[in-house]
């Protein structure tokens, strides 16, 4: 009984100690550890659409987002040391096929045909996942990762290097089934 | 015997040094990093002021990027509105900047969370870009010469003793 109390005290008192739960802390699908923590977060067309029209993009810029499958991904290093993101690194597929990234070049060569505004370019960049980052210890990093539309759901392993010239131990998370969901509903 | 050991690990953690504080003394997430010289940073505020960074040498400033749309900034917002207000007495100046958004955006976000803001508008954010921040939010700490000599990674609790106390003792 009194370890009970104690634990409760402990809990209350000092928030970076986990607290049991019955509840998931994160929505699937997610990867947690005492090194990393990497949520995943499949988005509609439609979230996208409000999203992007709601910050004054043009029609012509959300029918090119429509047409594609936004995923977004929440990544905090926990460890001590510095955690590699390079996407370049990341493997995706899907029906054994491999799924690139839709990257800066890609995006680049659609604003330009369609002569979108800076502003736009610069907001949609910052919304993007950072191709590459030397995560910090307790540094977060968020944005969103774009593969081509017309693909269900895909495969995703994510490969980090560590330490500060990345020759530490490699870490390997991989995620089954990641969604793009309601994309096959799209005209 | 067991709960003498939890008692002996509670009396421990009350008596470690408090959370927020690194081994350096740096609060959380703050980085020091080989001063280089700030890049430009000339914008008019959303009042139509002009600011330059480059004019306002001799003490620390303390530069944020934010945009309404991004959750941790949201978040992060009304803890600077009561750092400022805790460092009202400081010489530090808070230039906060704004990327990419309109001055509706801006004003409707801001008219609640932090209403005595005044953010710079980098309405196309190509200054944003030449700062190279690691992502939204993100802030440099400029010193009396004009150098960066903190990044802050991500969003903070700024009105938290820890980073207030570093803020203040800034020299």
């Amino acid at each position: 009984m009194t370890a009970r109390v104690i634990g409760t005290l402990l809990c209350a008192m000092l928030p970076a100690i986990p607290c049991y739960s019955t509840e998931k802390p994160y929505p699937d699908p997610f990867f947690e550890n005492e090194q990393l923590l990497m949520v995943i977060k499949p988005r509609t067309a439609e979230q996208m659409a409000a999203f992007y029209e709601a910050r004054g993009f043009p029609q012509a810029a959300i029918d090119i987002i429509t047409n594609t499958c936004f995923v977004t991904v929440h990544i905090e290093n926990r460890s001590q040391q510095v955690i590699w993101l390079e996407t370049a690194n990341w493997r995706l597929s899907s029906n054994g096929q491999a799924v690139n990234i839709l990257g800066a070049g890609y995006w680049n060569e659609q604003w330009d045909i369609i002569k979108l505004m800076q502003a736009n370019r610069s907001t949609f960049h910052w919304t993007q996942l950072p191709p590459v980052v030397d995560l910090q210890s307790d540094e977060p990093v968020a944005g969103n990762i774009v593969v081509p539309g017309g693909i269900s759901s895909f495969h995703l392993e994510a490969n980090f290097k560590t330490g500060k010239d990345k020759r530490g131990e490699s870490m390997q998370k991989t995620f089954e089934d990641v969604g793009c969901p309601q994309h096959a509903s799209l005209p | 015997m067991k709960t003498h050991k939890l008692l002996i690990l509670v009396f421990l953690l009350l008596v470690l040094p408090a959370p927020g504080r690194t081994a350096d003394s740096l609060p959380e997430g703050v980085t020091r990093i080989n001063a280089i010289a700030a890049p430009e940073l000339k914008l008019d505020n959303i009042d139509g002021e002009a600011y330059d960074l480059s004019t306002t040498g001799g003490h620390w400033r303390f530069v944020h990027f934010w945009a309404s749309w991004c959750g941790p900034c949201r978040r992060e917002m009304p803890s600077i509105q009561r750092m400022i207000n805790q460092l009202e007495d400081s010489d530090i100046e808070f230039v906060i900047v704004n990327t990419a958004e309109t001055e509706d955006a801006v004003f409707t976000f801001l008219g609640i969370v932090a209403p005595d803001l005044a953010p710079l508008m980098d309405s196309d954010g190509l200054v944003t870009q030449v700062w190279q921040p690691r992502g939204l939010p993100s802030t440099f700490l400029v010193g009396p010469a004009g150098n960066i000599q903190y990044r802050v990674l991500g969003g903070r609790e700024w009105d938290q003793p820890a980073y207030v106390e570093f803020l203040r003792g800034l020299k």
